[in-house]
């Protein structure tokens, strides 16, 4: 090999090396709410309270979802669906909209829903999500049931408010298991936005990289 | 797609277009590479690639009695995986690299010759994941050796090692509020068929 060339193989390897130390930086993620579940319970007499976290393992992806064929509600989740994956770079959750309720992992009704479940009002329709987490606290029932209703059928705002609602509904069952108190959330208890905000992004990750708690069990 | 059939159709015109002492190479290897972003959410998550099946043609003139100078198009197949602490790994997205680098390569020491280069690599990805918005288009710097392992006539076998470094980024890391590049080696191992014309 010429000196010429040895020089030119040096340098080079000088400039990759100059140039080659550096890591990308991920950002804070500090914005978020809690999404934990609070659950009450008996310990021989004393009344406790336990927060508890979710997530859909990765195995168990993509969530088998349901969807009544109402009100054109499908086509919301569908939409729900694709906005809940934007919030996540590693593909730690995703959906799928199935024709089978036996082997869903979440049931979407268009009925009105029970008491007892997390509820968000929008003035023409509701929506609740009911989370069983059975009598262990560490076990999440599945399927989750989630509830999408027209309150005002025929109100001028209805599919946007059954949008709204339905991501809403989704948030939930992927394990945001709390209401945001910023109105500018999806997940605020009475939602108005149906895009997701830097909060609700970031209670979303939050959510799927904390250790899970409870683990989803079909009886 | 368009750009990997109009670079594949450009090279097969090469022939042509450098007649002489040109020689054509095709080489299959697989391809190895440090991460492509890493990131922290309660524990450290790597974005790692899985080693890629590696498919080069080149093309090359000499440029002096001892060096010869060319053009290199890689096609790789990869893919992605998460690694995360105290949760499985799980794959990613796939993604095909299309490499076109020029450089000049020459005798290094017995039947070993070094190459270096510089020239483009583009991420052709389905838009998932970090590849959502896009897949890339980089910069890359290239070095290499190939040793030739057997010659007859106007065909010989060599084998080839090749290096390359690439700043990395997707418009997705970007807009989730990833800042800077990430530095990403890569290197191959193949065996190239050559042709001397």
């Amino acid at each position: 090999m010429t000196r010429p060339n040895l020089l030119a193989l040096a340098a080079a390897l000088a400039a990759i090396t100059g140039v080659a130390c550096s890591d990308i930086v991920s950002p804070s993620r500090t914005q978020r709410y809690d999404w934990r579940l609070v659950v009450n319970y008996d310990s021989a007499g004393l009344p406790l309270a336990d927060t508890l976290s979710f997530h859909w393992p990765r195995t168990h992806l993509p969530v088998k979802i349901w969807v009544e064929d109402q009100f054109g509600v499908p086509d919301h989740i569908r939409e729900g669906i694709r906005l809940w994956r934007t919030a996540f770079l590693y593909g730690e959750w995703d959906g799928v909209v199935v024709s089978d309720s036996n082997t869903a992992d979440v049931i979407v009704r268009t009925v009105q829903p029970p008491p007892l479940t997390i509820p968000a009002s929008v003035p023409s329709c509701v929506g609740a999500t009911d989370v069983d987490t059975v009598t262990t606290r560490f076990q999440l029932r599945v399927p989750i049931r989630v509830y999408v209703f027209p309150s005002i059928p025929g109100a001028p705002d209805l599919d946007q408010c059954l949008r709204t609602v339905s991501a809403h509904e989704l948030g939930h069952s992927l394990g945001l298991f709390q209401h945001s108190t910023d109105s500018t959330d999806l997940m605020y208890g009475v939602p108005r936005i149906d895009a997701l905000s830097d909060r609700d992004v970031g209670a979303a990750l939050n959510a799927y990289h904390f250790k899970a708690d409870m683990v989803p069990v079909r009886p | 797609m368009r750009l990997l059939t109009t670079t594949l159709a450009l090279a097969a015109l090469l022939p042509t277009a450098l007649a002489g002492q040109a020689r054509y190479s095709a080489s299959f290897g697989l391809t190895g590479g440090t991460k492509l972003a890493q990131d922290r959410i309660f524990q450290d998550i790597q974005i790692t690639q899985r080693l890629a099946p590696t498919v080069t043609l080149g093309a090359s003139l000499p440029v002096s009695p001892r060096e010869r100078a060319g053009l290199e198009i890689a096609l790789g197949f990869g893919k992605t995986q998460v690694k995360e602490a105290g949760f499985p790994t799980v794959d990613g997205p796939s993604y095909k690299t299309l490499g076109f680098t020029a450089g000049v390569d020459g005798p290094l020491l017995g039947p070993l010759r070094y190459r270096f280069g510089a020239g483009l690599v583009k991420y052709l990805a389905s838009h998932e994941g970090i590849f959502r918005q896009g897949a890339p288009l980089l910069l890359t710097l290239t070095l290499g050796t190939d040793c030739h392992i057997y010659t007859a006539g106007k065909v010989g076998v060599a084998a080839r090692l090749r290096y390359d470094y690439q700043r990395f980024s997707t418009d997705e890391l970007r807009s989730a509020g990833f800042a800077r590049t990430q530095d990403v080696h890569r290197v191959g191992l193949g065996l190239a068929i050559e042709y001397t014309r």
